[in-house]
């Protein structure tokens, strides 16, 4: 009797497991059904009804979730308590690191598993925007676009549509221990003096690092002296300028601080690395960004940020970034995000985030609060931002790194020729992008 | 007299279940027919969208549309869902084939027993005889359909990915569309310059890797165990509890605390060769350096796995074999060489072939102690002690390239497939159940 009622049940398992492919088949239908796909996403109705009312209203039962890395935690937390008592919406903080966001939005947003807000850095905006995966930010469009730095604004805008909603404006800048610096220097000539007196290898003492691995802070070796990742503006794929006669000559003035000032291999600094030379004393400047300021500010340096030192008596340009809320184009709530996202980034939630976080604020007003204009360090930030140059923007921006981090590495460890490992990185970058 | 037989398949290819039901086997019959109907009115509104779907990868793509202040988004045919939509339903309909034959063969069956005068059977008796003879195939019968929904069509779509040109910027659903672009991925990655030369870089470190890794470990471990198991060594638990650390440590952890023992300037290793006079080496920087350091890593994590392996083993071997030997004069060696090798090789072929397929694939080490760096200025997002399968990482997960990927994928699949089947075939411990003893 046992054998045939577990034989009857089999074959209720089976059927019911045929049953269940069926359903899940049936779920997915909605999207390749063609018919189904011309029809405008649902929540388009209760959109009409608010519009008239003039006011954005959250959809009924929603629940938000944000990607945000480890160091905005607190930050987001706070505001997303004082979000939910006023639009009665929860939301809840996944850790995802911002440059890591939009390659998981590229698979989880379309499936459905990705968070309603992401935040992620301005350059990332081109590879998003061109796959569909952020909504316009059109509701609060205007007042964005009026209340944040104009720099910031285009930042977050592709191809004349503004999707972002700025969180804050980076660039990396000389941050310095007064300790042992007690004026930072001017110059890189001024840089190379000091270190003929501080340098010592051996007992790991370092006058400046950067994290060479990173191109992020190489560019500027290349920038200053003429260099540039696109032409027109960053935006014209064809015209590469990472190995004309000004990147050369930057990156021939970049291989000669080897010798000088870090005679070390780039693999071997890391940021941990650095941070822990710096917060021990051992190394006396550091080219960072506003997210060190929190851990050395906590280890008790007497820290000084200065603007980048000169070279050749040019101002270095660094690369900067907008860090910026986005809305996934697949939330299933669409207004509460997009209410979130403006209440992340008005003037008072920039400010709280500069106090909270040292972040440096995009927001034009915020920028003129006074605890910013009498903070030395924001001051010295702005003085380097202003001489910065946003990081592109363009979708091929994907295939410059790796090969023009390969190009430093082969100058700075392997001491090839400067100008045909430059003009190799510029083949691999063309090749790459030819071959997408 | 065929009669039965025929009319019973007939009417079975007509409509699933009526052939049962001619043979007066009711609930059979009624079961296959609403199986038949149910598959029909599930599948009959998709299979034309689902082969739409498939053959084109979608044609409409996603866009915004203002609606007043508002930008709406309005759907366009995501490419990736379409092909897994098509292979749901393809598969489910490959399903319903097997059914719908296994009916046919059962109408025919029960129509030949009623054309021999004999009885058919009753539902009771055909659960009776089902759940008694054929009980096994019932229960292999769920997992069966899970393999083939959660094992078989996850790699066939793997595969059909690597004929699409789904790759970051320009093909990256939903606002943009894949297409099939048939062999262009696998005659670029030989043809293209940048691609081909990465990936012939790679694939032959891969196989210098996998050889070494394996290699190292094996005769690390015996040696380790034949000097554990020398006689008058003393403390062999605590030698034997010494080795095995370094295996029971989780390798995430203890290769990022390699990665730092051996950096270049700061790491211990180095600070160490320093108090002795010695300049240290570039052990992670340096192309060459950064490719023994993976090895020599790599032996102190492995040759623990195979000394526990090969303690086991020695164990087994009959003392006699070892005393005739002294009898006969055999020196050490000759022992070593003539009765242990031989156990040890027996014994661990099978495990030996698995460990260099698994090292093509050993992603841990790589990727967490060097991430593939140094570097290489001359690879296409790769760096010198990149394997394929950390190469493939990099393609997929940093740079969108899920085409290049899944045909690297396809290649790594066919090496390590071939190189196991070949070695199987080759090994004896396959062919001799009964070689030794």
């Amino acid at each position: 009797m046992m054998k045939k009622w577990l034989g009857v049940f089999i074959v209720c398992v089976l059927v019911f497991a045929l049953a269940a492919c069926g359903n899940t088949g049936n779920g997915s239908n909605n999207v390749s059904a063609p018919e189904a796909s011309s029809t405008p996403a649902e929540p388009g109705g209760s959109n009409a009804v608010n519009e008239e009312e003039g006011e954005l209203l959250p959809e009924d039962g929603a629940s938000l979730v944000i990607w945000e890395g480890k160091s905005q935690r607190a930050f987001v937390e706070a505001l997303a308590q004082e979000f939910t008592e006023q639009y009665g919406v929860p939301v809840k903080l996944e850790e995802v690191e911002n440059p890591d966001q939009v390659t998981k939005l590229t698979t989880d947003g379309p499936a459905g598993l990705g968070a309603d807000i992401v935040v992620f850095p301005h350059d990332q905006i081109g590879r998003a925007a061109s796959a569909g995966l952020v909504l316009p930010n059109d509701w609060f469009g205007e007042e964005t676009a009026g209340e944040n730095d104009p720099n910031a604004v285009s930042a977050v805008t592709f191809e004349e549509i503004l999707y972002g909603y700025p969180r804050s404006v980076e660039t990396y800048a000389l941050l310095y221990n007064k300790k042992l610096v007690p004026t930072a220097p001017k110059t890189f000539d001024e840089v190379i003096t000091f270190s003929k007196t501080f340098n010592d290898p051996k007992k790991n003492k370092y006058t400046i690092m950067w994290e060479l691995q990173q191109f992020y802070y190489d560019y500027a070796f290349l920038a200053t002296t003429g260099g540039y990742m696109f032409g027109s503006n960053n935006t014209d794929k064809e015209d590469i300028g990472l190995n004309n006669e000004g990147a050369v000559e930057g990156a021939k003035f970049l291989a000669s601080l080897k010798e000088s000032l870090l005679p070390l291999n780039t693999g071997d600094i890391t940021f941990d690395i650095k941070k822990g030379l710096f917060i021990e004393g051992s190394l006396a400047m550091d080219i960072n960004g506003p997210w060190a300021l929190a851990d050395y500010k906590a280890a008790g340096i007497e820290l000084g940020v200065a603007p980048l030192p000169s070279i050749n008596g040019n101002p270095t340009t660094s690369f900067s970034g907008v860090q910026g809320y986005y809305v996934n184009a697949f939330t299933k709530y669409p207004n509460a995000s997009k209410l979130f996202a403006r209440f992340l980034s008005t003037k008072e939630s920039q400010l709280r985030n500069f106090e909270m976080n040292g972040t440096i604020p995009a927001n034009l007003e915020a920028v003129q609060d006074p605890k910013i204009q009498n903070d030395e360090i924001t001051k010295a930030f702005y003085e380097q931002f202003s001489h910065s140059t946003p990081m592109p923007a363009i979708p091929q921006m994907a295939s410059v790194w790796g090969p023009i981090t390969a190009g430093i590495a082969d100058i700075w460890d392997g001491g090839k020729d400067v100008k045909a490992s430059l003009d190799n990185s510029v083949a691999q970058i063309k090749d790459a992008i030819a071959s997408q | 007299m065929k009669q039965h037989r025929t009319i019973a398949v007939l009417l079975s290819i007509v409509l699933q279940g009526l052939g049962q039901i001619y043979n007066r086997q009711w609930l059979k019959g009624i079961l296959f027919m609403l199986l038949e109907v149910a598959g029909f009115i599930y599948i009959a509104p998709r299979l034309g969208g689902a082969i739409w779907g498939l053959v084109t990868l979608g044609e409409k793509t996603q866009k915004f549309v203002k609606v007043g202040k508002m930008a709406q988004m309005v759907k366009g045919d995501h490419s990736i869902f379409l092909i897994l939509d098509g292979l749901i339903l393809l598969f489910l309909v490959f399903v319903l084939l097997g059914v719908y034959a296994w009916n046919i063969t059962d109408a025919y069956r029960s129509g030949k027993l009623r054309d021999e005068l004999k009885p058919v059977r009753t539902f009771r008796h055909s659960y009776e005889h089902a759940t008694t003879f054929y009980f096994p195939y019932f229960m292999l019968a769920l997992p069966a359909l899970g393999v083939l929904f959660f094992t078989i069509m996850p790699i066939v779509f793997t595969v059909m990915l690597a004929f699409t040109n789904y790759s970051a910027p320009d093909h990256i659903p939903p606002a943009k569309l894949v297409d099939w672009v048939g062999f262009k991925t696998f005659t670029d990655l030989v043809k293209m310059k940048s691609w081909s030369h990465t990936f012939v870089g790679v694939l032959i470190w891969t196989i210098i890797w996998a050889v070494l890794a394996t290699v190292t470990t094996y005769f690390g471990g015996i040696l380790v165990a034949l000097l554990i198991e020398q006689k008058g060594i003393r403390f062999k638990k605590l030698w034997r509890t010494i080795f095995i650390i370094p295996y029971a440590i989780p390798q995430l952890i203890s290769l990022l605390v390699m990665k730092n023992l051996f950096n270049g300037q700061f790491g211990p290793i180095n600070q160490y060769l320093g108090y002795f006079g010695l300049g240290g080496l570039p052990w992670l920087t340096d192309p060459f350096w950064a490719k023994v350091t993976v090895i020599t890593v790599n032996m102190w994590i492995g040759i623990p796995v195979s000394m526990v392996l090969i303690l086991g083993i020695l164990t087994s071997i009959p003392r006699d074999l070892y005393e005739a030997a002294d009898v006969d004069g055999a020196s050490t060696l000759q022992k070593f060489r003539i009765i242990t090798m031989p156990f040890i090789l027996f014994s661990t072929m099978p495990i030996l072939i698995m460990q260099f397929a698994g090292n093509i694939n050993n992603f841990n080490v790589i990727f967490l102690l060097t991430g593939g760096n140094p570097a290489k200025g001359d690879y296409q997002f790769a760096g010198a002690t990149d394997l394929l399968i950390t190469w493939l990482y990099k393609l997929t997960l940093d740079n969108n390239k899920y085409n290049v990927a899944s045909a690297v994928g396809i290649i790594i699949f066919l090496i390590v497939a071939i190189f196991s089947i070949w070695n199987f075939r080759r090994s004896k411990s396959f062919k001799e159940e009964d070689m030794i003893q």
